[in-house]
């Protein structure tokens, strides 16, 4: 037996046990909780809903016996994280970090997804909305921005996005000011600071949080009951004589039907956490109010905002409905332009399938997809209310470009005799259905058993045909990356859902 | 002397064991987040985070900022080994690191990567030490105007990129464009040319589809011409045949004019490292004795994408440090690893935490210096790897690049998103269509629109050309793109 032999052979066994590792341990242990309780937050790390969940899971430590981890899915507003905490079994192992934005994204984004198939735990902060401007406008009190807002210039505000809790406050405050804004949305909170310092507009919607380390800005007015013990010079819009309540709450909620023993289990541990001392710390240190509701209270409280929200939204005109073209149309008007541009090529091309080139084909799909995206275009609507540029001009801008080119690509093609080598691609193809299955089966069985077969009878496709080093490269790669993923970088690849 | 004062104190902050080897591990796992396709300096930091909570400050951040810097250059690696930009700012080093790599001269385009890393890496630290205020001006400068000229700048590079036909470029790009508009609308909260298809809500995902275009595309195109079959089929590598300093050092003019244009482009907030790389690239071909060569595996071409990139590094902390505002995806992170540790980002940080803004300088140099040497001993490792039959390397790419795709997200759809590009790739570069076109439309596409939509509501058309800013840029890009055409014009002449 030679070195090569041994080491294939102890790759093979080193991989076994790595299976066995890795399946062997699940479904273990009965009572709640018997394994460490995720918490699912919609935005990058860094963010605050992300630091308040890891202050959350590190003051938990002292009160819970297993472990709660921050597992960051971000995407389309907490749609994608939403989706995620609902496609996971209500075994009482998964949180969702929830935030006051989630009520209008749901009703913007007309989701799929709806707030009623969570069970809302408990809330965890009050974040005021804050109205905060540069300090060269020089502006004390609300008195300031609507003596300024009086002037000849339409005052401008800004804030990240249209539709979002930012947005809507802002629609709030100038009602309740009785000052008409322009609102601009800079997409991100840091945009818009950066637009505030430029002095490009006279108010920023946002939270307390975000003058943080910048002496060069102002809060203005937050919109609570009291003041920030963290923020005592900051005035409340109360004080002022305006009646307004506007805060981000934060809180937890798992989807609905988990077992009893772990909603209790949960909200015990928070509570405790809101009563540690090290809690109030954070609260002051992120110029938030500690506000612990249970379940019931914190379920009130949504079902009052959705109604409130609504009312705002409609009135912005972002309710107002575009209509969707049902899927099936869509790709009827596809296959249409599809076979009208091949007829047209043919046409071309004096009705000899042969003689249209292999540029003439991809120039003519370049030419179907941009008829395709170009009605689309046309079905776009936008509400009149908003202060927007049309969605439709940059996409018609490019397919027009692409269509004009592809045109000029297809008659300066036929003037050149493109003679191109052909190879088969045969085994291309099969490479690609090849990945196609090993995709599939990923999520069924996991990446730990489908990985090595893909990686032999991909090479064995290839006519690759030493079999040690065939053995030594597919295990070992699993291996290999096991230590990198798992070990180094704390990431879990698919153990596939039909084992688990 | 202030700033000596300053920096001592940011040495003695530095300078204990915890830091340094905080230093070194950051290094070497940012070179292995680099060499990992689908795994972006920034994913790098975020996976760091969580284990910085446990830290001092000083060496948290020590770390953060070593994974940041290092995996910028890691990520040229397997750009240069197998085509394979490991992150999206080494796209351009695929242009002429893999064509070095072809005609077997890998460790030409390694040590010159390497090189210019360092080198930038270095320049971006001197700058962001001695320029940081007046940079913060030139970055709170920039408004939407600015942005959207920016864009237009990054675009006309394509004529540098085409190659043989502008036409297959033109469209390349085009293609990019307007794939990156599907997806949520950059004003209305609605989503654009999705078909329902809920995982297309925010869009395509840009790091599978670089790594389906590239990765994917190179290695279907080369088994249909038959490279990967045969057993034995191995890129030829000659050992012995190190690139002599003398070379290198030719390039240090390339390098240092490199490593500024990355710094300056990487302090402006949401323009980032990645089109950096490519203003590099095509002013290093524009001012070049052989531009003929580029594309074909220039050196020039390895160094100037390489230094732009690491010098951006020093350049994201600017904003980050000055303003208190995250350049790019990966300052974003420390951002909150700042916040974690109860450190206000912003002007403030500098008066009242000197020590640990200088030490954190002070790292960047030594992190710079041991990348270096690690990357050094790491090339005879990559070359091994180059060396292995292609029939045993293309399966383990492709499963990597399934990895890459899918833990960006854990999402199964973006795996499904890089056989989708993989296949465009393959079929583009069949017909010698150029594939870093679709690149930089991608890169490019949202920048131009949110900065074009977002100027339009704030003034007109012509504001683009009365900013002083914005006009400079514009008349930037109208020189780069028809630069190309007319040294043709001129080498035709004469």
């Amino acid at each position: 037996m030679n070195v090569k032999n041994f080491i294939a052979g102890l790759i093979f066994v080193f991989y076994i046990v790595l299976l066995g590792y890795l399946y062997l341990g699940i479904g273990q242990g009965r009572t709640y909780p018997a394994r460490p309780i995720s918490i699912i937050v919609h935005s990058k790390p860094g963010s605050a809903i992300d630091y308040m969940s890891r202050k959350v899971a590190e003051i938990a430590r002292k009160y819970s016996d297993v472990a709660f981890v921050v597992d960051n899915r971000a995407g389309t507003q907490g749609l994608v994280a939403m989706q995620h905490v609902l496609d996971i079994k209500a075994d009482g192992y998964t949180l969702l970090g929830v935030t006051k934005s989630f009520v209008s994204t749901v009703m913007v984004n007309k989701s799929k997804v709806s707030l009623r198939d969570f069970q809302f735990i408990a809330n965890m902060v009050s974040d005021p909305e804050a109205l905060i401007s540069n300090k060269v406008r020089n502006f004390s009190s609300l008195q300031d921005i609507i003596n300024d807002a009086k002037g000849e210039k339409q005052q401008v505000w800004i804030g990240p996005g249209t539709g979002s809790r930012d947005h809507l406050m802002a629609l709030v405050t100038s009602e309740t000011l009785g000052i008409d804004v322009k609102w601009i949305d800079y997409k991100s909170g840091p945009q818009s600071i950066l637009a505030l310092l430029r002095d490009e507009a006279a108010v920023y919607v946002g939270n307390p949080a975000d003058t943080k380390g910048k002496s060069n800005l102002d809060i203005i007015s937050i919109a609570s009951d009291k003041r920030l013990e963290s923020l005592p010079d900051v005035p409340t819009f109360k004080e002022q004589g305006y009646n307004l309540n506007e805060s981000m709450w934060r809180g937890f909620a798992f989807k609905k039907g988990v077992p009893n023993e772990a909603v209790e289990y949960v909200t015990n541990v928070l509570q405790k956490v809101v009563n540690d001392p090290e809690w109030a710390n954070y609260c002051d240190d992120t110029y938030v109010f500690s506000n612990f509701e249970k379940q019931e209270e914190f379920t009130a409280r949504i079902i009052q905002e959705v109604d409130e929200t609504n009312y705002y939204l409609n009135k912005a005109g972002l309710l107002a409905t575009y209509q969707k073209e049902s899927v099936i149309h869509i790709i009827l008007v596809l296959v249409i332009i599809a076979i009208t541009v091949l007829l047209l090529l043919l046409a071309f091309n004096k009705f000899k399938i042969s003689n249209i080139n292999y540029d003439q084909y991809i120039a003519g799909g370049i030419i179907t997809i941009s008829l395709f995206f170009y009605y689309q275009t046309v079905l776009f609507e936008i509400p009149s209310t908003l202060n927007v540029t049309s969605p439709a001009l940059i996409p018609r801008i490019w397919i027009t470009i692409l269509l004009v080119i592809s045109i000029l690509l297809i008659f300066k093609s036929k003037t050149k005799n493109i003679n191109r080598v052909h190879y088969s691609p045969k085994t291309v193809l099969i490479i690609i259905i090849y990945l196609i299955i090993y995709l599939v089966a990923m999520q069924w069985v996991g990446y730990y058993f489908t990985t090595p077969i893909f990686i032999l009878s991909t090479m064995y496709l290839l006519k690759y045909k030493k079999v040690t080093f065939m053995i030594i490269n597919a295990f070992g790669f699993v291996l290999f990356s096991y230590f990198i993923f798992n070990q180094l970088l704390h990431i879990d690849l698919p153990l596939g859902w039909l084992l688990m | 002397m202030e700033i000596i004062n300053d920096l001592w104190l940011g040495l003695q902050e530095f300078g204990h064991i915890l830091p340094i080897t905080m230093m070194f591990i950051g290094v070497i796992i940012g070179i292995v987040v680099g060499v990992l396709p689908g795994l972006s300096p920034s994913i790098g930091v975020a996976l760091m985070l969580p284990v910085t909570f446990g830290l001092d400050p000083i060496s948290a951040l020590v770390l953060l900022v070593s994974v940041y810097l290092a995996s910028n250059y890691g990520g040229s690696i397997t750009a240069i080994a197998i085509n394979t930009p490991g992150t999206p700012g080494a796209v351009a080093t695929t242009f002429d690191g893999y064509e070095l790599t072809k005609q077997g001269k890998p460790l030409h385009a390694l040590i010159t990567s390497l090189t210019a890393s360092t080198i930038g890496g270095l320049v971006g630290t001197i700058i962001l030490i001695l320029f940081s205020v007046p940079l913060a001006s030139l970055a709170l400068s920039f408004e939407s105007y600015e942005y959207f000229a920016l864009g237009v700048f990054g675009l006309t590079i394509i004529s540098s990129l085409a190659g043989k036909s502008p036409l297959k470029g033109f469209i390349s790009s085009g293609i990019g464009l307007l794939l990156i508009t599907i997806g949520f609308d950059t004003q209305l909260p609605f989503s654009r040319f999705t078909m329902d298809i809920p995982n297309l809500a925010d869009g395509i995902e840009f790091i599978p589809a670089l790594i389906g275009l590239f990765a994917l595309g190179e290695i279907f195109y080369s088994i249909e011409k038959g490279d990967g079959i045969k057993a034995e089929k191995t890129t030829k590598v000659d050992l012995s045949d190190t690139l002599p300093i003398k070379q290198v050092l030719k390039l240090k003019g390339l390098m240092l004019k490199s490593s500024i244009i990355g710094t300056l482009v990487g302090c402006i907030p949401g323009a980032g490292g990645t089109i950096a790389t490519f203003i590099a690239y095509d002013s290093a071909k524009n001012s070049s004795k052989h531009p003929e060569k580029f594309g074909k595996g220039s050196l020039e071409g390895v160094a100037a994408p390489e230094a732009a990139n690491n010098g951006s590094v020093g350049g994201a902390l600017v904003p980050l440090l000055t303003l208190g505002i995250p350049g790019s995806a990966s300052t974003a992170v420390l951002i909150g690893a700042l916040m974690i540790h109860k450190l206000n980002p912003g002007p403030e940080l500098f008066d009242k935490e000197p020590g640990l803004v200088y030490g954190i300088f002070v790292s960047l140099f030594f992190a710079n210096i041991f990348m270096f040497f690690v990357g050094m001993m790491g090339n005879k490792l990559w070359i091994k790897i180059i060396a292995a039959p292609k029939s045993l390397l293309y399966p383990i790419i492709l499963a990597l690049s399934f990895i890459g795709s899918y833990f960006i997200q854990n999402s199964v759809f973006d795996v499904g998103i890089c056989i989708v590009f993989g296949i465009m790739g393959w079929l583009l570069k069949r017909g010698d269509f150029p594939t870093a076109p679709v690149v930089l439309g991608l890169i490019l596409g949202k920048m131009i629109e949110e900065n074009l939509r977002l100027s339009l509501i704030k003034g007109e058309w012509i504001d683009f050309f009365t900013r002083p800013g914005s006009l400079i840029i514009i008349m930037l890009a109208l020189i780069s793109f028809f630069m190309p055409y007319i040294k043709k014009k001129i080498v035709r002449n004469g």
